[in-house]
């Protein structure tokens, strides 16, 4: 899988924040910048899950966000099927489809009014727009609540909408940050099931987790990122030849940080 | 291809459209308000001065024969009264029962017929007259009374009239002003100031909500993903507000227009023709263009504190120093019912909208300067979106915490 085609190419990629004076109590320190993603370099491949693995603060956002050109990086680059994130913002937009839950819909709207809207902004013709729509709608059970109000969605009808929205132009490269956090069960099971489908389509899907068992079900590739670098890129069977990812993650993290788990 | 700005523009329009409750608060209410705010204002005012239906109850002491045909039987229900019954009928006065007590002295007549021209100004004699001024008929009666009997001592000891007129009619003919004249004079006093705070009020209403609120909401975000120019989501957002804030400005200076001529009408009895009829077709249009791109710069300079801000609450707060500079500019049109003729003050942005439309309102509008007017309104406007496209590109601004 490896030698197919490359659609992201992490090179050296860091991004530094700066504290106000609050934010150097709360962090404890006197340095005005915090260094939130170092020197970070990883690839993705067309058809694999790749899965960015952490725990909470190691960079697994803002890489991600850097790469949706939320934010800009400090230094390095990444190319997305050869387009710049620092040089080519709009073209990578127009390239990826990105869900976090940082991003919100708008309660005043319908989902059907959403995926129109955001059809429109992504300049998709009408016909293959309604068609998509009609496809999606239905595979997630969102037809039933197309004219409802995203305010009087359930949570895991306004997750599905946002996932919905974040594909009305067919993006081949998807990046999710926490796709499951926060859902129940069955929608858990059912966005799991539809990343598995875009791999199957040959889509290229990133997502960032600090659940083991998420990354083992669906990722064929892990980077595991701690303090903002990447300490480990491997392929996942690879990686849990002799261990489970859970055991293989603390003997890192244990490695990188003493006991401090 | 669908233009992105349009396609945001769309989206503005559908939510403010949309949502009833919305629209009906920023678009009918202001106007609806006004209209009957002014018109109730106008209609208590005329009926508090305009007593012609009343008929006053006066208790006298010493009635002058001279003065018996002076006060009309149908207006003044006159009661001879006895001095002695002077604290009953004092309060009956404060009880609202009576609205005058006059007292004249013992042989006014008299007196007043020794009048030689000059003799009676040390010892004139003195007529009493109580009234109650917390009653508004006792204070119409005792002007109404003040009026008659200043009148016949003016007759006693004219020695020459000022404006002399027969009639109320006769006396029109001294003043050159025109209706006309006298609209222009007193819609360019007030309207401007009136105009320019109605219009900020209306923009600060739509703009924070809009953009701090849907950075707030986490929705701006959403929409900073989608492939297109930052700028295009600015002009889309702004051309929507600034269509609202219009509408709802429109709202108010109907509500205006049509109850100002009812509040006048209330406040003095010579502006009952006042009227916006007098305005041509180039005036309107003339004020439209100032108001749409005074409009336009409003809600930039709005829409960048609002960017800057991190909730609607920390916007609505930036926008109030403006508030006050646009305020403080608007009052200087009621100083002055002149607009500047130099064009360097149509340079000014803010104030040579409150110059414009003094302009337009006095009928002196000079084309130059309204032109001027909404050529820098658009060039400030244009820097704006500038400086708003630095800000949505600048993740500090728009993602900071």
């Amino acid at each position: 899988m490896k030698e197919t085609k490359e659609i992201l190419k992490v090179e050296g990629l860091s991004k530094t924040f700066k504290l106000s004076a609050k934010q150097q109590k709360i962090e404890k320190t006197n340095s005005k910048t915090i260094t939130a993603v170092q020197n970070l370099s990883f690839s993705a491949y067309e058809g694999e899950i790749f899965g960015l693995l952490g725990p909470n603060g190691a960079g697994k956002t803002t890489t991600l966000r850097m790469l949706a050109t939320l934010i800009k990086p400090n230094g390095g680059d990444a190319f997305i099927d050869g387009s710049s994130i620092v040089n080519s913002p709009d073209e990578v937009r127009g390239k990826i489809g990105f869900l976090t839950s940082e991003l919100k819909l708008e309660d005043f709207f319908t989902p059907n009014f959403l995926f129109d809207f955001f059809s429109d902004l992504h300049k998709v013709p009408d016909e293959i727009r309604d068609k998509r729509k009609a496809e999606l709608f239905e595979k997630f059970g969102i037809d039933k609540f197309a004219e409802v109000k995203v305010a009087n969605l359930s949570t895991g009808m306004k997750q599905k909408t946002s996932l919905v929205v974040s594909l009305v132009h067919d993006p081949d490269i998807i990046i999710f940050d926490e796709p499951t956090n926060g859902l129940d069960v069955i929608t858990a099971k059912v966005v799991t099931d539809f990343l598995l489908e875009l791999k199957s389509r040959g889509k290229t899907v990133i997502v960032s987790t600090h659940i083991f068992n998420l990354i083992e079900k669906i990722c064929d590739r892990v980077g595991i990122i701690i303090d903002g670098q990447m300490v480990v890129c491997e392929d996942l069977k690879t990686l849990t030849a002799k261990k489970n990812l859970e055991d293989v993650f603390f003997d890192i993290y244990r490695e990188r940080k003493g006991d401090e788990v | 291809m669908k233009n992105a700005a349009l396609v945001v523009f769309k989206k503005e329009m559908a939510r403010f459209f949309g949502d009833k409750r919305l629209l009906f608060t920023t678009v009918i209410l202001p106007g609806l308000v006004i209209f009957i705010m002014y018109s109730v204002m106008g209609q208590a005012m005329s009926s508090t001065f305009d007593s012609k239906d009343d008929v006053f109850k006066l208790a006298v002491v010493n009635m002058p024969a001279s003065l018996e045909t002076a006060f009309s039987p149908e207006r003044y229900e006159i009661e001879e009264v006895n001095i002695s019954q002077a604290d009953d009928i004092k309060k009956k006065i404060s009880d609202k029962e009576y609205q005058l007590f006059i007292v004249f002295p013992e042989n006014f007549d008299e007196n007043l017929a020794l009048f030689n021209g000059g003799n009676l100004r040390e010892n004139a004699p003195n007529v009493e007259i109580y009234h109650n001024s917390a009653d508004v008929k006792s204070g119409n009666a005792f002007s109404e009374t003040t009026a008659i009997l200043s009148s016949v001592e003016e007759q006693l000891s004219n020695v020459f009239n000022i404006n002399y007129a027969a009639t109320p009619e006769d006396a029109a003919r001294y003043d050159t002003a025109n209706d006309e004249e006298l609209s222009g004079t007193l819609f360019a006093m007030v309207l401007p100031m009136l105009l320019m705070t109605l219009m900020y009020s209306s923009c600060v209403a739509l703009a924070p909500e809009s953009i701090a609120g849907e950075k707030e909401r986490g929705t701006l975000a959403t929409l900073l993903i989608a492939p297109i120019p930052r700028n295009q989501i600015i002009i889309g957002k702004v051309m929507a507000l600034s269509v609202m804030a219009l509408l709802s400005g429109m709202s108010n200076f109907i509500g205006t227009m049509l109850s100002m001529p009812m509040l006048m009408k209330g406040m003095e009895n010579d502006m009952n023709n006042i009227s916006a009829v007098y305005y041509s077709v180039t005036d309107y249009l003339f004020l439209i263009l100032i108001i749409l791109s005074t409009v336009i710069l409003f809600i930039t300079l709005i829409s960048i504190f609002s960017t800057f801000a991190k909730t609607v609450k920390e916007a609505s707060t930036l926008v109030m120093p403006m508030m006050i500079v646009v305020m403080i500019v608007s009052f200087a049109s009621m100083y002055s019912t002149e607009a500047k003729t130099e064009v360097v003050w149509y340079l000014i942005p803010v104030y040579n909208a409150v110059q414009s439309m003094i302009g337009i309102f006095s009928f002196n509008a000079v084309p130059v300067n309204i032109a001027v007017t909404i050529l820098i309104n658009l060039i400030c406007s244009c820097g704006g979106l500038v400086i708003l496209t630095k800000m949505f590109n600048n993740e500090n601004i728009m993602f900071s915490k």
